[in-house]
């Protein structure tokens, strides 16, 4: 407790004194444009670095110390992504450094012990490479695998990538990006030619008409609702979802469709729109290929069969499609994970991209089908994480890419491998075959995440070497781990991280990392010293070196940026979209700060020419039954969580803004019939596991469904794994379940 | 995970993986080590060019969020909330606790959530941002003993003085919308202060400027003697007619009129407040002793001694409740309006009173060996009578105060039957029982079934004391029933110690199982 001064104890009145003055902020002293701020965290100076968080990408303003360590932030008002703005995560995104539980030094299983023992840098590397190896040498290259992130700069990824499948001869590996935008990915690679979301955030601003589809961008994306609330054109905001979100209550008109029945909705819309005369066919002859057989195909989809599924109104529907058909509308499609993690989601993606295409809503202003990507890097790990692409969206299968990436990194051809990688759950299922040994886990937690959660605990047991490779040694992976290696995080290091708009930002060092732990791109570097390959890596000697040379292996591609200089031309510029070419670069090294894609009509495909892929939708592998008669669809919970919760739950303040332990919404019907009350324990189970929550009795959820946000660590014991056949990627969003009072 | 040298590790591992003595990687780690902790310093930075802004330029974005010019006569600033614009984000909460710099918890603004169905039958959630209401008669000022609390008279923002704050709570208590908030470092509590000095050069409150949808604004507004409209539908916020708070939630939509706050149902027991505890019931079990040391010669003597003895236990227990016990001789600032101020003087002048009382058999000797004594039956007079009864008198006082203490936070658990018959129960018993036991006893089941009274219903303090408190409850109902007999059959100090631990658990109950209002909260568990 603080000891009161003598003269402020003896006044009758005391309006000054020490405590006072705590909270005293320094009227604009410091010169810096920054607020107003208390003496104590009065900067001297400030630098940029883009939030580490979520795929918005706002730029954070970092107050330094003198010696240049980061004391406060505040919004970044110069960056064209968030115009002074952040979310509470952006805000507390220097806080989650200082957490107790960050690794500091690594940390090696004693077999004697069973525990986790303190051990140096240079005894975990022996063990790394000592285990690895002895894997790799009885049970073959495809024995090793890893599991990586959207969470780190595209350099690391990228390292990563190029160590474990160019160095270390690895074939297997994959990231959480599975888990988020694997369906975004795979949707516009085959409709457009390869993975480029077409729109930039001002596009909110320019729509007419914006439809958000299983997304709830006022939690999730607060600061890209921002934009949309800039919008002076009196849109109309039409949000799909079965929940009546934040985002729902802040639109125009919410179709609370049932789980499950979008595809039949947008083919269905796509069918009316066909017959009100909306298809913009001169845009369709000279910038798409097969429209005719997709119009065939929509000949079943009628609108009495979505007001079936959906359980919308015939009128409701059809007045939705009258405004998707205006031609003197700007109609533009945002779809975030309840499309992404879906069992049909690539499908279901692309049939959204199908209704921008047919009405010639792309490539203009606030229009284009957009997906709204999760992670801060999800992009850079679109692009570069080297493990279903090669690096820059090249392709391992093509000798030409293979030749081309090899000469930009000067290494041999040879060593880049052609064969396709498993996805995250075939490397699952790897595991549990005996096939894969030995596993690498970087910057993601998939013992909490991993749909199905329980079988990675049951599998664990069939790893003979697991590595984490975290900035906290208390995740629930790095716990089942043998060797624990600490890593510096977002704000201890610097790098580029890829935003939804594909805007490069940057993010910088202004926290010293606690104790041993080490930027991922020097815990790369020291591996593949330790691994025998460091030769290969030798022009990547900080990750601006590395960035120089992955800028090379976009030249042609798409993504093509060979036009930035660097760092400090993108924190000049405000970030920098991709594509930003050499050439472009020559007229004028300040591209357009908000730049859109496919304005000339042409796409990425060989013949320039967006493609309709279109399929019947199916039945989920599970539905409800009377054993498991509800719903359950999961989610984002607040605007204060970030995924497992291992950075987020570290910031009291964070913490005040969300519920401490897992809930479930119920509807008030299903609750009253099941008698439960609101506040009470209850036990949900699925056929796969159970487990506890406090319930909310709330009626934004439907009749029928519940809903539990993702934060906690047993949501996903209950969750069913079902993929999309064509991205890989789980689906979250739907399961059976029942629940009872605990 | 504390930092540990490169070397601790066991020898058992370094067996396991043998190195030699100076591997070339070593070079390479200590480099990599080094780099890691080197940043560059801000006279290095290149990227201060960014941040040259005239200042100007940012006030210009602030224009729509601040009035131009001070409130005028029968105006005062309010914070406006445009519930269309706000989406739940909650930027405005952490705002406030990073550029105001305050403690890892601490934020002077919070988010909860109204639920509910709207007009045509729709489900409706609104998320609902709140921070000081800057009330017009504030429950927290008028509270405070110490006059920690200044209404600006110009801008009508309600002030905490920091270092004259004695931390006692009470305006914590007062405040209906739990808005000050006591902070442990310092043993004082902080609040919200529209970011006064941000107004005063032209600069958004720091959650209005952080707001992405410019939700929150700050606006004039004139000063009215009582609000009689709430601040959201009526079911969901504490009554305006408290405090008339100032803040104004706006929608262009029509707001359900029935809407409950997410977190309605969660039970929050509330700070025990053991001090005070022990305050109230020794100051109260003091006066009960000293009417009865009135009532019967019996015994009178030790009674006034035991009384003096809890009377001193309590007024000590009291000091530990403050988080600045030093600064608390300006007690008496508030005396004009703070029940808790009263308190403090009164019985503060009882002290001495009851002292005199318990030292009553010396009086006349000590005054009759001063050099003019007194008529003899004037000093008997003064020590056997007149000294007695004005120590029951001003502790009488006290004790009304106290009560009065509870009262006047409006809190519906401390309402006067509660309030004033617990604490007159104690005393009454205490009174009684040297005296008329069967009475005592009658006195005690009448108090045990007044506070069990407050079992029944759907009142947060019922609830809480069903739930979560029931041990409590049990504990005391237990204690109560040996009470009882106690009275009776065995020796008085005995009951004394019983009858003592009873009330301590009672009035443990009272402050715990106390109803809190507050604004909306978010959906807990």
């Amino acid at each position: 407790m603080v000891k009161p001064t003598l003269t402020s104890l003896l006044r009758l009145r005391a309006h000054k004194g020490s405590m006072t003055s705590e909270l005293v902020r320094n009227p604009a002293d410091h010169g810096l444009g920054i607020p107003q701020v208390p003496s104590r965290v009065a900067p001297v100076a400030t630098t940029t670095s883009v939030c580490g968080f979520c795929s918005t990408g706002c730029s954070l303003k970092i107050h330094l110390g003198p010696d240049g360590q980061a004391l406060n932030l505040s919004a970044d008002e110069n960056y064209p992504v968030n115009l002074g703005m952040a979310c509470p995560k952006g805000w507390e995104s220097l806080a989650v450094l200082d957490a107790p539980d960050r690794a500091t030094t690594p940390l090696l299983r004693n077999k004697a012990t069973g525990q986790l023992e303190p051990v140096s840098w240079q005894v975990a590397i022996a063990a790394f490479v000592d285990n690895f190896k002895k894997i790799q040498s009885v049970h073959g290259n495809h024995a090793l695998s890893f599991l990586s992130t959207g969470q780190i700069p595209f350099e690391e990824m990228a390292f990563l990538g190029a160590l474990f499948k160019f160095g270390m001869g690895g074939l297997h590996c994959d990231s959480n990006t599975r888990q988020c935008m694997a369906t975004a990915h795979v949707a516009y690679k085959q409709s457009f030619g390869f993975d480029a979301p077409p729109f930039s955030y001002s596009d909110f601003e320019e729509s007419d008409v914006l439809v958000f589809v299983g997304a709830n961008p006022c939690i999730a994306h607060p600061i890209m609702w921002q934009r949309v609330m800039r919008n002076r054109r009196n849109p109309r905001i039409i949000v799909i979802d079965p929940r009546r979100t934040e985002t729902a209550m802040c639109a125009t008109d919410h179709l609370a469709i049932l789980p499950k029945s979008d595809l039949v909705l947008f083919y269905a819309l796509a069918h009316l729109i066909v017959k009100k005369g909306g298809v913009d066919e001169s845009f369709i002859t000279a910038s798409t290929e097969g429209f005719e057989a997709f119009k065939d195909f929509l000949q079943a989809y009628s609108v009495e069969r979505a007001s079936e599924a959906t359980g919308l109104t015939v009128e409701r529907i059809d007045e939705i499609a009258t405004l998707l058909a205006d031609k003197s509308k700007r109609v533009s499609y945002w779809w975030t994970m309840g499309v992404n993690q879906g069992h049909e989601a690539t499908r279901t993606a692309q049939a959204l991209i199908n209704l921008a295409l047919m009405t010639g809503q792309i490539g203009k202003p606030g229009t284009g089908a957009n997906s709204i990507t999760g992670q801060c890097n999800a992009m850079g790990s679109r692009l570069f994480g080297n493990v279903t692409s090669l690096l820059a969206g090249r392709d391992f299968a093509k000798p030409a890419d293979r030749d081309f990436v090899a000469n930009v990194l000067g290494i041999d051809p040879a060593v880049i491998p052609s064969e396709k990688s498993w996805a995250y759950d075939q490397i699952i299922d790897g595991i549990d075959g005996g096939l894969i040994k030995g596993l690498w886990v970087i910057a993601t937690n998939p013992a909490h995440s991993w749909i199905h959660q329980n079988r990675i605990h049951e599998i664990r047991a069939k790893i003979d070497f697991l590595v984490v490779q975290d900035i906290y040694h208390t995740t629930e992976i790095a716990q089942m781990a043998d060797l624990v290696l600490p890593a510096a995080g977002t704000g201890e290091k610097e790098g580029i991280l890829i935003n939804s708009e594909r805007r490069l930002g940057v993010i910088r060092k202004v926290r010293r990392a606690p104790g041993q732990s080490l930027a991922d791109f020097a815990i790369f570097q020291l591996v593949a010293e330790a691994w025998g390959c460091g030769d290969m890596f030798r022009a990547w000697s900080s990750p601006e070196a590395a960035f120089r040379l992955l800028r090379e292996t976009t030249r042609g591609q798409p993504c093509d940026f060979t036009g930035i200089e660097g760092y400090d031309h993108i924190q000049r510029e405000g970030g920098i979209q991709w594509p930003f070419t050499a050439s472009e670069a020559a007229v004028s090294s300040s591209p357009e700060r908000e730049r859109r894609l496919f304005a000339d009509g042409k796409f990425c495909t060989p013949d320039a020419r967006s493609k309709f892929f279109f399929d019947e939708p199916r039945a989920p592998a599970e539905v409800p039954c009377p054993d498991y008669p509800l719903w359950l669809n999961t989610g984002r919970g607040s605007s204060a969580q970030w995924h497992t919760g291992s950075r987020t739950d570290k910031s009291a303040i964070l913490r005040k803004l969300a519920p401490l332990s897992q809930i479930v919404e119920i509807n008030p019907l299903d609750a009253r019939r099941l008698a439960i009350i609101d506040g009470q324990s209850v036990t949900i189970s699925s056929r796969r596991g159970t487990a506890t929550a406090t319930a909310v009795v709330v009626e934004t959820v439907q009749p029928g469904q519940v809903f539990m946000p993702m934060h906690f660590a047993h949501m996903n014991r209950l969750t069913f794994p079902s993929y999309d056949p064509h991205s890989r990627q789980p689906s979250y969003k739907a399961c059976a379940v029942t629940i009872v009072s605990a | 995970m504390t930092p540990s040298s490169p070397h601790s590790e066991s020898d058992l591992l370094a067996t396991r993986y043998p190195l030699p003595a100076t591997s070339p990687l070593d070079s390479f780690l200590a480099e990599l080590l080094a780099d890691q902790q080197r940043l560059i310093t801000p006279a290095a930075r290149a990227s201060a060019v960014f941040d040259a802004q005239p200042a100007h330029l940012r006030g210009e974005a602030f224009r729509d969020l601040i009035p131009l010019t001070a409130p005028g006569p029968g105006e005062q600033y309010a914070f406006e909330v445009d519930l269309d614009s706000c989406s739940g984000c909650k930027a405005c909460v952490v705002a406030c606790h990073s550029l105001n710099g305050l403690d890892e918890t601490e934020s002077f603004r919070d988010v909860g959530l109204v639920l509910g169905t709207d007009s045509c039958g729709a489900p409706f959630q609104q998320t609902v941002t709140s921070a000081c209401h800057h009330c017009e008669d504030p429950g927290c000022l008028n509270g405070c003993p110490v006059l920690a609390y200044e209404k600006d008279p110009v801008t009508g923002i309600v002030v905490h003085l920091d270092d004259q704050c004695i931390g006692c709570s009470y305006c914590v208590l007062k405040c209906p919308y739990d808005v000050p908030k006591y902070n442990e470092r310092l043993g004082i509590v902080r609040k919200c202060d529209m970011c006064h000095g941000r107004l005063a050069e032209g600069e958004a409150p720091a959650c209005a400027q952080a707001c992405p949808t410019h939700a929150i604004k700050i606006i004039k507004v004139p000063v009215v003697s009582e609000a009689t409209t709430p601040l959201l539908a009526s079911a969901s916020v504490p009554s305006p007619a408290i405090t008339t708070p100032t803040t104004r939630y706006i929608s262009k939509k029509p707001l359900p009129t029935v809407l409950r706050a997410a977190d309605a149902r969660a039970l929050r027991p509330q700070h025990a407040h053991y001090a005070l505890v022990f305050l109230l019931t020794f100051t109260q079990i003091s006066l009960g002793l000293l009417i009865g040391s009135q009532l019967s010669a019996l015994n009178s003597q030790l009674l006034t001694i035991l009384s003096l003895a809890f009377f001193a236990a309590g007024l000590g227990a009291s000091v530990a409740h403050l988080g600045q016990p030093l600064r608390a001789w300006r007690v008496f600032l508030g005396l004009r309006k703070s029940w808790l101020s009263r308190e403090a003087v009164v019985l503060g002048a009882a002290f001495p009173l009851v002292a005199l009382t318990a030292a009553q058999p010396w009086i006349p000797n000590l005054l009759n060996s001063l050099p003019f004594a007194p008529p003899a039956f004037i000093t008997g007079l003064l020590a056997s009578r007149l000294v007695p009864l004005a120590s029951i008198a001003v502790t009488a006082m006290g004790v009304f105060c106290s009560a009065m203490i509870y009262i006047d936070t409006h809190r519906s658990f401390w309402r006067p039957s509660q309030s004033f018959g617990r604490m007159a129960g104690t005393v009454l018993i205490a009174a009684l029982a040297p005296h008329t036991p069967s009475l005592a006893a009658f006195a005690l089941l009448a108090k045990l079934a007044l506070e069990l009274s407050t079992l029944r219903g759907d009142s947060a303090s019922a609830r809480l004391q069903r739930g979560p408190l029931a041990p409590l409850v049990i504990a005391r109902v237990f204690i109560a029933g040996i009470t009882l007999p106690a009275i009776f059959h065995l020796p008085s100090l005995i009951f004394l110690i019983l009858f003592a631990l009873g009330e301590l658990l009672e009035r443990t109950l009272f402050f715990r199982a106390v109803d809190s209002p507050k604004m909306p909260g978010v959906p807990t568990s």
